[in-house]
């Protein structure tokens, strides 16, 4: 059995943050919220759907596409909370929509909820989150990341090698022999979706997946890229949640499109928190967490302050003593 | 030790168990928890068999609490692992109300 520790609702709850009561109420399960929210993104959906259309025989398909996929790729977000299973009150629905984002954004469900335990085990920590993202060296570097180029070959590759059986010595660090199988059917199957899909859209000639679907999700993984950097990136390597993590404060709009994950350090302070409680467990938190004012572009002025050497790097060894 | 030299010990009075929900307890050097549930009182060893995140801490809806660290999923009745990734089932202690107070046999 692994060591006892010490999470950090633990610990906030032994500091007097907030009490266990408080948190049980936060912790409350239910379908409604989800399901409205799901039902304003398809509604979104359609009409960006609508916009691409319209645009069919022209140059403006690009910025529909653009936001079709600004859109599609927000489907992480419900995935991620899927992964934690408080999107809706059972387990079952939360496993059904969880799978769905994932074959929408190419993302294997069950691959990504294993790497995500460890993310929140070990946030920040060089070697042990695996989903760790270093703070640039340059700002080249941050652009390249945030052109998503870098991911789609980790998250293609990371696919074919599932699919092939072979895990590689950090897939191992968070998959044990009981859970590899899994990883590996679910890879196989979705390989083997994509590829049905391929066939049947050559063999009728459709070209509307290609336009309605992927190509919006390559051309809004950018933004997404962007958003998950501000999460953690820039903050410090150290196994401290007041310190490693970021909450941006950002408009409704947006805490909508990303199911307020915005709210990224109370959600690791308590990920059993549906995304609808995070704005209260973030009153709750108040002066207990790191918070950006001014939302996702401050956490990005902070980065690149850091890269251009205005601010010290997080990621610089501390002075001894 | 025998099963004839266990012995029931007071470990907490109902009245100060959270009503409906996981309390934590300490008995010596063990971490328990005591849950009530909508089946009764029932009582394990705190820490989640997988991450080792203690269980009190996480989502109790009256029959299955959820680790709070990575929400594999225990039923406090019989302690078995219902949902990855926890797979091996929480150590269960004996328990009963006696007097208004929950003892479990050690």
């Amino acid at each position: 059995m692994a060591q006892d520790v010490r999470t950090p609702i633990t610990q906030a709850m032994q500091e007097g943050a907030l009490t266990r009561r408080e948190l049980k109420a936060l912790m409350v399960r239910s379908d409604r919220p989800a399901l409205i929210r799901v039902a304003g993104f398809g509604l979104a959906l359609a009409v960006t759907s609508g916009l691409i259309w319209l645009a069919w025989e022209s140059w403006l398909i690009w910025p529909a596409m653009f936001l079709q996929g600004v859109l599609i790729v927000h489907l992480f977000s419900l995935q991620h909370e899927c992964v934690h299973y408080t999107a809706f009150k059972t387990r079952r629905l939360n496993d059904v929509f969880g799978n769905l984002c994932g074959y929408a954004i190419i993302l294997p469900f069950q691959q990504f909820r294993y790497e995500h335990c460890n993310h929140h085990t070990y946030t920040q920590l060089k070697g042990r989150d695996p989903e760790l993202i270093e703070l640039p060296i340059s700002v080249w570097t941050y652009l390249w990341y945030i052109s998503s180029v870098p991911y789609w070959r980790n998250k293609f590759s990371q696919i074919a090698r599932n699919a092939s059986g072979r895990l590689n010595d950090e897939d191992r660090s968070f998959l044990s022999r009981h859970e590899a199988p899994v990883i590996i059917r679910e890879a196989r199957l979705m390989v083997a979706f994509y590829a049905v899909v391929l066939l049947v859209a050559v063999a009728m000639g459709w070209t509307w997946p290609l336009w309605f679907w992927i190509l919006p999700l390559f051309l809004g993984e950018p933004v997404m890229r962007a958003i998950r950097l501000t999460e953690h990136v820039g903050r410090p390597n150290v196994d401290d949640m007041k310190e490693n993590t970021r909450t941006s404060l950002v408009t409704r709009p947006m805490q909508f499109l990303c199911w307020n994950m915005n709210y990224h350090a109370e959600h690791h302070y308590a990920a059993s928190v549906p995304f609808h409680a995070l704005p209260a467990l973030h009153e709750k938190l108040r002066g207990y967490v790191y918070v950006e004012k001014r939302g996702y572009l401050g956490a990005h002025l902070d980065i690149l302050a850091q890269l251009v050497g205005r601010k010290p790097r997080s990621d610089a060894p501390k002075p001894a003593g | 030790m025998s099963p004839r030299d266990r012995t029931w010990v007071d470990l907490i009075a109902v009245a100060d168990l959270e009503p409906g929900d996981a309390t934590p307890v300490t008995l010596g050097t063990r971490e328990l928890a005591v849950f009530d549930a909508k089946d009764g009182i029932f009582v394990s060893m705190a820490r989640c068999t997988h991450g080792a995140a203690n269980l009190c801490d996480g989502h109790f809806d009256g029959t299955f609490i959820e680790c709070p660290l990575h929400q594999g999923l225990f039923d406090v009745r019989d302690g078995s692992a219902r949902a990855a990734p926890a797979r091996v089932p929480l150590r269960m202690l004996d328990a009963r109300v006696e007097n208004g107070m929950v003892q479990v046999l050690i």
